[in-house]
């Protein structure tokens, strides 16, 4: 009975400490503005009120940065689910000279967090003539997603007999289409896990958007928000209710594909 | 047939070109720039070899951002382990809502760190924040705390970073757990071992392996974070106060526009992690064979 007692003081603490600031930032966003800053302050709005998401929507640049971090986070998982799962097949099912060095040093470029080589970065992407584009952007995140997507489906490819794919052949199918109806359904969790964890590094990212965006129709969401941070008196009722736009479809995704996400971080992330 | 390794090279080709073309070369670019002068945006530099490296071993500004790193990775490193343990600990016992809980504990690993730094400043709020509202009613303070002030930014800083990132602790850190054989638990209880016993003599030896990678990737992640730091604190007033080696490399490069001293103190940056790493490396397999 008492380790009972024990076991759920303890789940209500960890329940507070993970959901109760999410929880409190959508109280606030549904406030109204005097109720926001009343003494003591309310738990639960007393009058629930949309005027804060209103405001966010009309008087700033909000959906724009919204829609901008939507196509670059989409492009930027289409990419690298593309180019990861190919690399990985490469890596997988080919016997090359050096194949295991190779995988080996695509995983040490993920020892290099993006702060420690954003000057050359930005002076090359400079250089490339694509500053301040979206496409600068998509090229950033897949090349950080890479080694990690790249190492997680190699890990679910190893696993998938290279028989099932044969015997598909010898019912006559070409490599391409054995590989599309018989290898990639059977590594979906991982090709989930690796489009969830693409998904949510694009569409946090903060360090790239600042240094390679300068205009304002082209802002993402985390420079956008900051910059509405900063631009005045906060307003903390349209600050919160962004946070609550922001969090929601990273939130809805999350919840959809749970199963799939667990699965592939066991996989991926102990090895890593 | 078209098992070719030519085929494999090939699909390979994209990847390697990415990472080739913006991780190596860059990498290559970065030592090659901190041995010159060069202006963020102009075209020109000039060749200056290790004046950048004798300028920084003399520099306040240096020396102090290595404190402040080593005081936030540190920090943070501690409480995301205790925090993150004992999470992962309570969420591999049986109890109803633990699936929904395992879940919910994800949410701030989840959310941009825009989302969690402005949501920690208004509960760190001077005057309306819920934090000072509650320390006030339960008579601990007298007067609301400055979180945000020069005094408590660190601290503020701190608990906003293990609140987004201990979930990586329990996600990793459970895992490990559920792999543990029951048999040995079983064994512990039959000769009378306490819960606490339990958890050193089974539990810690058994996950070990899985703590030793936890704390090196998080030590190097939290020396290397940028976002968190500097989207708590800005870049004028009790930004000093915070200002780790990250946060300074981007201000040598991005607001002094002195793109070579940028450049020279990323590559500080990764020799420190470098020897970091070696001396944890050393320790660890010094222990092991020991114990």
């Amino acid at each position: 009975m008492k380790r009972a007692a024990a076991l759920y003081l303890g789940g209500l603490v960890l329940l507070v400490i993970g959901a109760f600031p999410l929880a409190w930032m959508l109280s606030t966003a549904l406030k109204p503005s005097g109720e926001i800053f009343a003494t003591p302050p309310t738990l639960l709005p007393r009058t629930i009120t949309l005027e804060n998401f209103q405001r966010l929507f009309t008087e700033t640049s909000f959906l724009t940065y919204f829609a901008n971090s939507v196509t670059v986070s989409l492009a930027t998982v289409l990419v690298t689910l593309t180019v990861s799962s190919m690399g990985a097949y490469g890596l997988t099912r080919f016997a090359f000279r050096g194949r295991e060095r190779v995988a080996g040093l695509i995983l040490m470029t993920y020892m290099f967090a993006p702060i420690m080589i954003i000057i050359p970065f930005y002076i090359l992407v400079k250089q490339l003539g694509i500053v301040n584009t979206r496409l600068a952007l998509v090229l950033s995140y897949t090349t950080f997603c890479l080694p990690f997507c790249l190492w997680l489906l190699r890990s679910f490819f190893q696993s998938i007999p290279l028989e099932l794919e044969e015997a598909a052949m010898v019912d006559g199918a070409s490599l391409p289409r054995a590989v599309w109806y018989v290898v990639l359904p059977l590594a979906l969790p991982g090709i989930i896990a690796a489009g969830i964890f693409t998904f949510i590094l694009a569409w946090n990212d903060f360090l790239f958007a600042l240094v390679l965006i300068t205009s304002e129709e082209l802002k993402t969401l985390p420079v956008g928000v900051n910059d509405l941070f900063n631009a005045t008196i906060v307003d903390w009722g349209m600050i919160m209710a962004a946070g609550v736009v922001i969090t929601v479809p990273t939130i809805a995704f999350f919840v959809a594909v749970q199963r799939y996400l667990v699965q592939g971080w066991g996989a991926g992330g102990v090895k890593g | 047939m078209t098992r070719h390794p030519l085929v494999g090279w090939l699909l390979l080709a994209p990847s390697l070109l990415l990472l080739g073309g913006l991780v190596v070369f860059p990498i290559l670019y970065n030592i090659w720039l901190s041995l010159h002068d060069k202006h963020a945006f102009m075209p020109v530099q000039t060749f200056v070899g290790l004046r950048h490296y004798l300028y920084f071993a003399r520099d306040v500004e240096f020396w102090t951002s290595v404190e402040y790193g080593v005081i936030y990775a540190g920090g943070t490193l501690l409480l995301q382990l205790l925090l993150g343990i004992s999470a992962a600990l309570l969420l591999n016992e049986g109890f109803r809502g633990r699936n929904l809980l395992r879940g919910v504990v994800l949410f701030p690993y989840m959310i941009p760190t825009i989302v969690a730094v402005i949501l920690w400043k208004w509960l760190l709020n001077d005057s309306y924040g819920l934090v000072n509202h509650l320390l006030l009613a339960a008579g601990l303070v007298r007067v609301p705390v400055a979180w945000l002030g020069k005094d408590h930014i660190m601290q503020s800083l701190i608990i906003t970073s293990v609140w987004q990132f201990f979930p990586f602790v329990v996600v990793t850190y459970l895992a490990r757990l559920q792999t543990i054989p029951p048999e040995l638990y079983e064994a512990a209880k039959v000769d009378g071992a306490t819960a606490w016993r339990r958890f050193v003599h089974v539990t810690l030896p058994q996950t070990a392996n899985v703590l030793f990678v936890i704390v090196l990737l998080r030590s190097i992640f939290m020396f290397t974070k940028f976002d968190t730091v500097w989207l708590m604190a800005g870049e004028g007033g009790v930004s000093r106060y915070v200002r780790t080696l990250p946060v300074y490399a981007y201000a040598r490069s991005f607001t002094y526009l002195q793109a070579g001293m940028g450049a020279a103190l990323a590559v500080l940056m990764f020799l420190l992690l470098v020897a970091i790493t070696a001396v944890y490396f050393r320790v660890f397999h010094a222990e092991e064979a020991t114990g």
